[in-house]
């Protein structure tokens, strides 16, 4: 082998096949040939010569196979445990998603006071405790009236939160009164009850149909 | 060993244990995304409805409800009251004259509120596009029945 390998390497023409063919099948051996010799020197070698290595089990009690005793037990190792991981994983997604899709977030409002939409019933309340009033108008711009200030203007609902943040810190209101224009988006309506949580103050609603 | 590399391997030892392969994790896989495209499909008529932002909200179960749904149409200004979340064509309510909506809603609440007794509020979907005025209405129509008025009614948000 080493004699024809040495050969090849050097690319003699002593083959029929073409130089290039040639030289690359005996790149391809004489690789080979190193390999058989590195290995050599480690377990190969000994399991030629009968040695069958540590991870192979011991002959001294193993028994052949008899016909129909040849049950074993499936040893516990053996058992997958993926599949049992997935169906719960299932099983946890979707409780999970079925658990959070029973909830809906939400304000709790009080209900609509008379059947006729109109601001009167402002004037007639007494107003002895310090208020915040919020009013929507028909083009959903806010004008916030505290003791101070008289309809101040509040185009954006971030200015809204503001202005009513800063009133109620400035005075000692405890009550938001929001005046919603009928034609007003419902967003808004939402944005300053949002505000009242936030500040903690008391609410009502009441919705009018005059233009401002 | 040497005998063992890539080009022995080309003759088809690999389709061998191809063959062998274990499909239950492959199933569990498939599953999975059957389960997940079936709860997603399931969410979208609910994600429809945009409901306005806020950031101090409160859980409510839906199942403890009675639930009317208001949709608006930004470009034609056109708007929908539905009885229940179904949002079926068939629980539309007219919107033609207020005082007959009110009283649809009255109707519908009372029936859902002696139907189950257990429900707690009245939960109210409103769109964010939807007129204030119209969601007074069916709060209205809700303080028409007589059940309801030892109940709480809930305004629909979504968190920001």
């Amino acid at each position: 082998m080493s004699s024809t390998g040495d050969s090849k390497r050097f690319g003699f023409p002593d083959d029929d096949i073409g130089p290039a063919h040639d030289s690359r099948r005996a790149a391809i051996e004489y690789d080979a040939s190193q390999q058989k010799a590195s290995d050599s020197s480690s377990e190969v070698s000994y399991k030629h010569m009968g040695w069958k290595g540590i991870d192979e089990p011991p002959d001294d009690d193993y028994e052949p196979e008899m016909g129909i005793q040849k049950r074993e037990p499936i040893p516990e190792d053996d058992l997958d445990m993926t599949p049992m991981i997935d169906v719960t994983f299932l099983l946890l997604i979707f409780f999970m998603v079925t658990a959070s899709f029973t909830l809906q977030q939400s304000f709790e409002q009080p209900p609509a006071k008379s059947d006729e939409p109109s601001t009167n019933v402002a004037e007639t309340e007494e107003v002895e405790d310090d208020y915040i009033e919020v009013l929507i108008d028909q083009n959903n711009t806010y004008y916030i009236t505290t003791r101070d200030v008289e309809e101040l203007e509040a185009p954006s609902d971030t200015e809204m939160r503001t202005q009513v943040l800063d009133a109620k810190s400035s005075s000692n209101a405890t009550r938001l009164i929001i005046t919603a224009h009928v034609d007003s988006f419902h967003r808004k309506l939402v944005a300053v009850w949002d505000t009242g949580l936030l500040a903690g103050l008391q609410m009502e609603i009441k919705t009018t149909e005059e233009d401002y | 060993m040497a005998d063992e590399d890539p080009i022995e391997l080309r003759n088809g030892r690999r389709n061998k244990e191809d063959a062998e392969l274990d499909m239950t994790a492959m199933i569990d896989v498939t599953f999975l995304l059957l389960a997940f495209f079936v709860v997603v499909s399931k969410m979208d008529p609910q994600k429809t409805i945009d409901l306005p932002l806020a950031s101090v909200t409160f859980n409510v179960p839906e199942k403890n409800c009675v639930v009317m749904v208001a949709t608006a149409d930004a470009e034609t200004e056109t708007f929908k009251v539905y009885k229940g979340s179904a949002m079926n064509e068939a629980d539309l309510v007219s919107l033609d004259d207020p005082d007959l909506l009110e009283e649809e809603v009255g109707a519908y609440v009372e029936g859902e509120f002696s139907l189950h007794p257990t429900k707690e509020a009245v939960l109210i979907k409103g769109e964010g596009d939807v007129r204030t005025g119209l969601i007074e209405m069916i709060k209205r129509g809700v303080n028409l029945s007589e059940l309801a008025k030892s109940r709480k009614i809930h305004v629909a948000v979504e968190e920001k």
